[in-house]
């Protein structure tokens, strides 16, 4: 005859495994590994969800903007339509978030979320997502996107004390770079110039997702589904983990391979005086020919441990 | 449930002369949109109109129909309203040799 666990370990452990294989059996959340708490799950059946473009730091002027985020214009809400098979959909529902380049080698496009956090602890980042240039040749076209990839905007609380630091966590899939098939994921750690912004002497503005500073993730190559055509789609699976008390990553996968993140750092700064506690996430797409570029989410869940 | 609705900047503080062309805009979605043309600086776009495009792709273009007339002094408005677009939408036009108007383009669309 078995007899319960009635300790607080085995309530908790069996309190856990029930809200699991609820999570799991959950259409919407089934496809997800979140922490116990989900903060954020974006499906973008239900619109934009609070995804932005990235604009650019400015006074005075719009002319102050810096050129990287000028290029930069409004996401989409897309049923991936084509113009030889028409709609092909989301992960689930009809729509997706869209990012779209502008037709120039090396433009980009950001979209971002704004949070703050209130818990100093692990966070992880799950999306589903894919990457196609526009179809406008009849060709395979599997090297006209360049880069796909994402980032956190962190900062520590007003009371971390001295030494606090803005943690800026990139990630990118060097899909192709003049035109060689590259296929790689790569992280910055490196700083890039901080430019003061118009004359009061409160805005500043840096380009982090400038060419320069990529290094490449240990064993990062990864050759990922692209399909047959520009017009097939398939979606893929990322799990980003970072903690919040020690601002380091933890963990990355993308489908079934699960990388080595053990040389990863982030961008770092010294805090800023308008940023405590910022939590901001954010998708970019990057184009590697004269030709637009489209990045897609659906969808998105951030959790967090308790 | 609240009808969806967004606002979405396809142009920002960019120059146009000649010929121009908003980046494609998608929102099948949406079953009207305004499209809104601020100058934040004009010079010799009086009178001059753009033209309302979709397109079943994304990529070819034609005319729906509907005119917007530019703005001619700085902080001026012109706007269009469409409906029955179906899923992509752009701005196309040219200014006269000369002209030039630095702008920000909105698009309000609601399902």
């Amino acid at each position: 005859m078995s007899t319960a666990n009635t300790s607080p370990d085995g309530n908790a452990a069996l309190a856990a495994a029930i809200a699991g294989a609820l999570q799991r059996q959950d259409p919407k959340l089934g496809r997800f590994d979140p922490l116990p708490r989900i903060l954020v799950h974006d499906d973008f059946d239900r619109g934009f969800c609070g995804w932005t473009q990235l604009v650019g730091n400015y006074e005075h002027s719009l002319d102050s903007m810096l050129p990287g985020y000028s290029q930069h214009t409004s996401p989409m809400l897309s049923t991936l339509g084509h113009w030889d098979a028409g709609s092909h959909g989301g992960v689930d529902g009809s729509y997706a978030l869209k990012l779209a380049t502008r037709p120039r080698a090396g433009a980009q496009n950001v979209s971002i979320k704004r949070l703050t956090f209130r818990r100093r602890g692990p966070i992880r980042l799950e999306a589903y997502f894919t990457f196609k240039p526009e179809a406008s040749a009849l060709r395979l076209s599997e090297t006209d996107v360049r880069a796909f990839g994402f980032l956190f905007d962190l900062q520590v609380g007003d009371r971390a004390g001295a030494g606090g630091e803005r943690v800026m966590p990139h990630v990118r899939f060097l899909n192709a770079e003049g035109g060689a098939h590259v296929q790689k994921w790569q992280f910055k750690r490196q700083r890039v110039p901080v430019n003061p912004i118009g004359t009061e002497g409160k805005t500043i503005s840096h380009y982090h997702l400038a060419p320069e500073g990529w290094e490449d993730l240990a064993e990062g190559q990864q050759s990922l589904c692209y399909n047959e055509i520009p017009t097939k789609v398939n979606w893929h699976y990322l799990c980003f983990d970072f903690d919040l008390e020690t601002m380091a990553c933890t963990g990355f996968r993308c489908n079934d391979r699960f990388f080595d993140v053990s040389g990863f750092d982030s961008l770092r700064l010294p805090a800023m005086k308008n940023l405590w506690c910022m939590l901001n996430l954010a998708f970019f797409i990057e184009t590697d020919t004269d030709k637009r570029s489209f990045g897609y989410l659906d969808g998105i869940c951030l959790s967090e441990g308790v | 449930m609240v009808r969806e609705s967004t606002s979405a900047i396809v142009g920002r503080n960019e120059i146009w002369r000649s010929d121009f062309a908003t980046e494609p805009y998608e929102a099948g979605w949406a079953g009207e949109l305004v499209l809104f043309v601020r100058a934040l600086e004009a010079g010799g776009a009086d009178g001059v109109e753009a033209r309302v495009q979709i397109s079943p792709d994304g990529m070819h273009w034609v005319d729906e129909g509907t005119r917007l007339t530019l703005p001619s002094r700085k902080d001026a408005i012109g706007y269009a309203r469409i409906a029955h677009f179906g899923n992509w939408v752009r701005l196309v036009g040219t200014l006269p040799d000369g002209a030039a108007l630095k702008i920000i383009v909105t698009i309000h669309a609601k399902a």
